[in-house]
């Protein structure tokens, strides 16, 4: 029994990640984060990537909801300022533990996401794009209307340690991140996810097909409200104050550039987005006036020669889709490794070809 | 044609890389030159000091630029006598960018976390309390120099082990500021019922939506009718409004006299600015952090006119230092200083300390600098027992300062508990006001 | 009371809707959300006050120039970076909010952080139904008319202002009748990137300039566009001034609440677009992608 699943394991490993470039370079990367600590304790740069890793959490959820269902919203900081909020003030006033606490705050982002679905389920495009700005905007309202409750600007601090040691934080934070992807990753690429593609395509569609689709958008923004909340609630116990800034609008905005700058609707775009481009902003703190601009200029032209976003662009320059099976493979190749069908050999990205 | 405009997009495509590394390289460049010249003469390994804040902001501005003057100053003077060597000051720039980005604040402390020995700064309560947990984890002195929320120095009492690292110099918090702010009400009440005849004055009290503002606001509503006046109403606009014509114009409905303003944020340049242009018949006082000094005057575009505000810096001989710093700031930036300029008292006690223990060990400083009795620009200093600022009579107490043609006059204290600083001024009237109301 | 509410709605709802008619009138056309469309209103602020304050142009002077160099700028942009990705919904928000972020992030630099303010083109005040306004306000309020006048002219009176309509209804269509969409939406952007910059040149004097002024109207825009139904010029301006009048009305009648200016707004969206999806004068872009 034990050597055969070792046997699958191992075969699977070979067939699911050796078989493909971009899957190797993935699993090489979490290997790496993985032994880090290892090499290097310096606090610092295990902060930074420990809130890279929360926010690509919150990058993924955005995606889940905005890329693959096509429901584009402005207001994702909702769920993560409505996580955040609930785990700080179930552990400050209950002193409930962050294993609690973060669950429960999930919780309370999904709940968000319903209230989010109600104008979801109505508006359509650009109208839900612009009317979901509204839900963070009314929600800071209310934190200031009750400062006793919420601390007003000031925000709730006191917030017990996810681990008594930097290190600790790390790897909770690092395997939530993994575990989490996979997950959404799974959930985006199963059946459910296939419908929710089918709703981003055309939902008419969809509903011909006699499926309810509002049943399965409520879907998308409640599960995306669960992941969103999942980091909302790590953030709150990492940082140790939670404050109107996890509300506001640069908060619901910089997941839309991580995202489409690494690819959307993809899942692993937001995700390797945020691994690059937040330590990237770390690093251009060297030049700390002009780094906002050269993040600009990074993403603008990065955007202008992968339209669809970085790992779509490397997808595609490391892999051939197999033109009968749809399988993909490594861009060495000659035939499909599952059909044996031969691959077009030449190069099949031009980097100046313009949007699909 | 294909060819040519592939050339086109890659030549604007390098335009703009050249462009931005060509930016680089220029400040790169102002980088180095800002290496502080003093330190050539001074023998052992240099004190690094952070100066934590936003630095592209005001307040963040001042807190280097006097830690500059500071810095200068004591390095010229010798340095810092740890032991038997003199050791240089060396003070380090970290923008906290706490004005647009939270998280990146606390990155922005850890970042430095390591390599430097101390800290001072620190400017939006939402940040501080997240840098406060992070220098507190490092065992580091942490002196802060620009909030004045009570929390932060209660934990300090409620955890002295952890947080015993945590002093303010600067500002008093604010229950302090709220006890003085009353006082200078009374102050402005008593030249409107002297100069106008009002034996009621009608108060209408403008506080930006904030924690701190709050209890302020409570305390005013029971206060004023106490003082033997009268509560026009009640006006609660955004820290960061950018229009507050309706609200002035809803108080000269009111017929208040007096307008008692409570605001730290960006929306008091703009009630000063629209107060003047609307000319609303009634004296503006209270808390005006954007009122304080800095670029108030540019800011306003001249308008701001009589507005008045609790201060903490001013060209008054609150210590002997005072005056000399004030003079020397406003010559060498062309500016008036904001209170977060006291960050040049916060260096120099930090460097008394250092050579009363002998060592830069955190611990034996923090048990000098709580003995610290310190003749500080913004009077004298002694820390409570949280290790906040004592106010008082005898002790810091704040200025009453108003604006008058780009100058910053003082007009409180004037004789209460028997204070009066050389050079004050009685407060001034508006003329629109004297003219609306004495008809 | 009511007096104080209408003026101060008029004066703050005019503000608003010049800024959502170039936004809502580049979104019908072209069908591009411009998150940079009040970053463009910024800069011309700011190059007024660079311009006036710095090298001494008078303001009139100053406020032609700036206007003409912000209408460069937005058309070159546009050309440059939004053109190629405009059929991609995505991508245009990301260049344009980038090229937002752009913009305060020059200012930042060449000016820092600090509040500055301009001197207005009229100073002085006036007394309008008991209630003191400025001459500024006045202007602004007379500036939206005139502008509104004159777009109003040019939709329905000019054979380009149909074509610009025919686009905003049915891009296909328009198409196929043989008009150049990809000029008709350049013009329209230099109309839109205009009319930021006046609306820009007309507040700028009314408020405190910051870097990060670009934020709060950009919302309260978006709002009130999508409150008036996207694509439609009129329910644009009536978006405007409902959303005006609802935070006027609130400071007016709730002052301790004032501070809740934009949730009220918000809230008074969301529940317009609750009861009518397609905004007040929307049409349903059914099979529109």
């Amino acid at each position: 029994m034990f050597p055969y699943l070792i046997r699958k394991l191992f075969r699977d490993f070979q067939g699911e990640i050796l078989a493909l470039p971009t899957r190797t370079i993935v699993f090489l990367a979490c290997i790496g984060l993985l032994i880090l600590p290892l090499f290097t304790k310096n606090p610092y740069l295990l902060r930074v990537l420990t809130l890279t890793g929360i926010f690509a959490i919150y990058a993924a959820s955005w995606d889940l909801l905005a890329g693959i269902t096509g429901q584009v919203s402005f207001g994702h900081a909702l769920f993560f300022g409505v996580a955040a909020y609930t785990s700080a003030l179930l552990n400050l006033h209950l002193g409930l533990p962050p294993v609690l606490t973060i669950p429960l705050g999930a919780l309370a982002a999904v709940v968000a996401g319903l209230v989010l679905g109600l104008p979801g389920l109505r508006l359509k495009g650009p109208y839900f794009s612009l009317a979901s700005l509204a839900l963070p905007t009314i929600m800071m309202g209310l934190v200031f209307t009750f400062p006793q409750f919420t601390g007003g600007e000031l925000g709730i601090s006191g917030i017990t340690r996810l681990s008594t040691s930097r290190i600790g934080e790390y790897y909770i934070i690092l395997i939530m991140t993994m575990g989490l992807a996979l997950a959404m990753w799974k959930m985006a690429t199963s059946k459910t996810g296939l419908i929710f593609h089918a709703i981003r395509e055309d939902e008419i569609a969809v509903r011909a097909s006699g499926l309810n689709t509002s049943r399965y958008k409520m879907l998308a923004f409640c599960t995306s409200g669960l992941f969103a909340g999942l980091a909302g609630g790590l953030y709150a116990h990492f940082m140790r104050v939670v404050g109107p800034s996890t509300l506001e609008i640069v908060m619901s905005l910089q997941i839309v550039v991580w995202t489409i700058f690494g690819g959307i609707a993809t899942i692993y775009g937001p995700i390797i987005g945020v691994f690059i481009l937040f330590p990237m902003m770390e690093y251009l703190r060297v030049v700390a006036e002009l780094r906002m601009l050269i993040f600009a200029a990074i993403v603008v032209i990065t955007l202008r020669l992968m339209p669809e976003g970085l790992t779509t662009w490397v997808q595609d320059l490391l892999e051939r889709e197999c033109p009968r099976c749809k399988e993909r493979n490594a861009f060495t190749r000659a035939n499909c490794r599952v059909c044996g069908t031969g691959l077009d050999p030449g190069p099949n990205t031009n980097i100046w070809k313009r949007g699909a | 044609m294909k060819m040519f405009r592939r050339y086109k997009t890659l030549a604007v495509i390098t335009i703009l890389v050249l462009m931005v590394s060509l930016g680089l390289a220029g400040c790169g460049g102002k980088q180095e030159a800002q290496a502080p010249k003093e330190q050539a003469p001074l023998k052992g390994d240099p004190i690094k000091v952070a100066i934590i804040g936003p630095m592209t902001f005001i307040h963040g501005e001042h807190m280097w630029k006097s830690a500059t003057m500071a810095m200068e100053e004591i390095n010229a003077a010798g340095g810092v006598k740890v032991g038997n060597q003199s050791r240089p000051v060396e003070i380090v720039k970290v923008d906290t960018n706490e004005m647009t980005n939270i998280p990146d604040a606390a990155t922005a402390v850890e970042r430095v976390a390591n390599s430097v020995d101390f800290f001072l700064g620190g400017f939006r309560t939402e940040a501080v309390l997240g840098m406060q947990d992070v220098i507190m984890d490092y065992k580091k002195v942490f002196i802060s120099t620009g909030v004045g929320h009570p929390n932060l120095t209660k934990k300090v009492k409620d955890n002295y082990d952890r947080y015993k690292y945590y002093f303010r110099t600067n500002p008093m918090n604010s229950n302090d500021m709220a006890r003085a702010s009353f006082l200078i009400l009374a102050e402005v009440a008593s030249v409107v019922k002297t100069d106008l005849g009002i034996e009621k004055p009608k108060v209408a009290i403008m506080a930006e939506s904030a924690v701190w503002t709050d209890p302020i606001v409570a305390a005013s509503q029971q206060q004023i009718p106490a003082m033997g006046m009268e509560v026009a109403g009640v006006w609660r606009p955004s820290a960061v409004a950018t229009d507050v014509t309706a609200e002035l114009s809803a108080i000269r409905a009111s017929g208040a006299h007096i307008i008692l303003t409570f605001m730290s944020g960006p929306v008091g340049g703009v009630f000063a600015r629209q107060y003047e242009e609307l000319k609303i018949p009634a004296a503006a006082t209270g808390i005006n952090v954007d009122a304080q000094g800095g670029k108030f005057w540019q800011v306003t575009g001249g308008k701001g006119n009589y507005v008045s505000t609790l201060n903490l810096l001013g060209r008054a001989a609150l210590s002997p230092k005072a005056i000399p710093f004030y003079d020397k700031f406003v010559a060498r930036y062309g500016e008036i200083p904001v209170y977060t300029a006291a960050t040049y008292d916060a260096l120099y006690m930090l460097v008394e300390a250092i050579e009363r223990a002998g060592s830069i060990d955190a611990d034996a400083v923090v048990k000098e600098l709580e003995k610290t009795d310190y003749a500080a620009i913004g009077g004298r200093l002694v820390f409570t027992e949280n290790h906040d600022v004592t106010w008082g009579p005898k002790h810091v107490t704040g200025l009453g300062t108003q604006w008058s043609e780009g100058k910053l006059n003082v007009f409180w204290p004037n004789g209460w508990e028997g204070i009066k600083h050389e050079g004050t001024a009685r407060f001034v009237l508006p003329p629109w006001m004297i003219e609306h109301w004495k008809k | 009371m009511w007096e104080q509410i209408l003026v101060n709605g008029l004066i703050s709802g005019g503000k608003y809707a010049l800024l959502a008619m170039g936004f809502a009138l580049i979104y019908g056309v072209a069908r591009i959300m411009n998150l940079s469309h009040t970053a463009y209103y910024m800069l011309a602020a700011y190059l007024i006050y660079y311009l006036n304050q710095s090298l001494a142009v008078p303001l009139p002077l100053a406020y032609l120039l700036a206007i003409l160099v912000v209408l460069v700028i937005g058309v070159t942009t546009y050309h440059y970076l939004v053109a190629p990705v405009r059929e991609q919904f995505t991508a245009v928000l990301i260049v344009t909010l980038v090229m937002a972020i752009v913009v305060q992030e020059i200012i930042f630099i060449f000016f820092g952080g600090h509040f500055r303010s301009l001197p207005p083109l009229i100073p002085g005040t006036t007394t309008l139904a008991g209630i003191k306004i400025t001459y500024q306000h006045l202007l602004t309020l007379a500036t939206v008319l005139v502008t509104l006048t004159g777009i109003w002219l040019l939709l329905f009176k000019t054979r380009l202002g149909i074509a610009i309509r025919a686009m905003a209804m049915d891009r296909e269509v328009a198409n196929l009748m043989g008009m150049p969409e990809s000029r008709i939406a350049l013009v329209t952007v230099a109309i839109s990137v205009g009319l930021a910059a006046i609306s820009g040149a007309m507040v700028a004097p009314l408020l405190i300039l910051d870097p990060l002024m670009w934020m709060h109207p950009l919302v309260v825009v978006m709002a009130a566009v999508i409150l008036g139904g996207l694509g439609s010029i009129k329910g644009s301006i009536l978006g405007a001034f409902i959303l005006a009048f609802a935070e006027i009305m609130l400071v007016f009648t709730l002052p301790k609440l004032a501070y809740l200016r934009g949730s009220v707004s918000m809230a008074v969206m969301l529940a317009v677009l609750l009861i009518r999806p397609e905004g007040l004068f929307g049409i349903f872009m059914e099979g529109e992608r």
